[in-house]
């Protein structure tokens, strides 16, 4: 086992998994510092509250490093991260649906954040994360892990369980179905 | 820029103020403590691996019984005796061998029911052919 002090930014994903495996918690953390950014705005364009992406994106974590045996190593650790936060995400909007919120719409999506960034956001970034909110999961999904993480179809079919051909199918929905909800401005 | 180039700019704009205010290093600190504040829950279920082998062998028992039941046990059935006879059997047997089975088989039948030589002295007189015959006339 590498000594945590030891271990450079060069680490692979694998060796740090390897790691975690026999209880390096540093591994850990060094995964969660590695990768927390991109499933934050991934989580975050796919609808996540502002208020509630850090609990998700722990929640993801603390799943795929329950789960990590699962993990075959049939895409990116990190684009296998971003489903499992696709699903915890999930989930987060059933409880609030019986909760009687609806944390998956724009309109009410939480207005206490930086009003900066309020500012900052565009009309048509609102009317994009609008219309995101608005696609079936799958193209959601195919769309941000092609367009805002930059995923080849072949890296995002292994992480969804379908076909290169079949995502960018779903690629092309989504964009057309966006497209009509953006294209006004 | 088209209209998809800029829908994908739009993409890779979203998120970002919500990814700069997580404080990742706080985050990576809590996802260790909750991991080690609650182990992941020893597994009490059998691997789906173990679960496609109990059926496979499920289905195969199944089957064979089941095939056991539609299809008739083969085998000496009573009835189905046809054109079986045991004087077949006794091929192999020389004309002596062939005239004691059919001595014992005076001794046993003693009706005259049956076609049989006018005694049994004149066995001796028969080729094994010919007493092959007699045999399967004793069978019926």
């Amino acid at each position: 086992m590498a000594h945590p002090q030891l271990r450079t930014e060069m680490s692979s994903d694998a060796a740090l998994i390897a790691a975690w495996q026999t209880g390096d918690e540093q591994a850990a953390a060094e995964l969660v510092e590695r990768h927390a950014r991109p499933l934050a705005r991934f989580l975050a364009a796919s609808g996540a509250p502002d208020s509630d992406v850090d609990d998700l994106v722990q929640e993801t974590f603390v799943r795929a490093f329950r789960s990590v045996d699962r993990f075959r190593g049939q895409c990116q650790f990190r684009t296998w991260l971003l489903t499992i936060g696709g699903n915890v995400l999930k989930d987060f909007g059933r409880r609030a649906a019986r909760r009687k919120v609806v944390p998956l719409d724009e309109t009410v999506r939480d207005a206490t954040g930086d009003p900066l960034e309020h500012a900052e956001a565009s009309e048509v970034q609102a009317l994009l994360t609008m219309g995101l909110t608005r696609l079936p999961r799958l193209q959601r999904e195919v769309f941000l892990l092609r367009a805002q993480q930059g995923l080849e179809y072949e890296e995002i079919a292994s992480a969804l369980a379908t076909t290169p051909g079949a995502a960018r199918v779903h690629y092309h929905h989504a964009v057309k179905r966006l497209k009509e909800i953006v294209g006004g401005t | 820029m088209n209209d998809e180039n800029r829908l994908e700019h739009l993409a890779k704009q979203l998120g970002v103020a919500a990814a700069e205010r997580l404080d990742v290093r706080a985050t990576a600190r809590a996802v260790v403590e909750r991991l080690r504040e609650a182990p992941a829950p020893h597994a009490t279920w059998m691997q789906p691996a173990w679960l496609r082998i109990a059926a496979a062998v499920v289905a195969l028992v199944g089957g064979g019984v089941l095939v056991n039941r539609l299809i008739p046990a083969r085998g000496p059935a009573v009835g189905t005796h046809g054109a079986h006879f045991v004087a077949d059997d006794l091929r192999d047997l020389s004309a002596d061998e062939l005239r004691d089975v059919l001595t014992s088989f005076d001794e046993i039948i003693t009706t005259d029911s049956v076609v049989s030589p006018d005694s049994a002295g004149d066995l001796h007189q028969l080729d094994a052919q010919q007493l092959r015959e007699v045999l399967r006339s004793l069978e019926g």
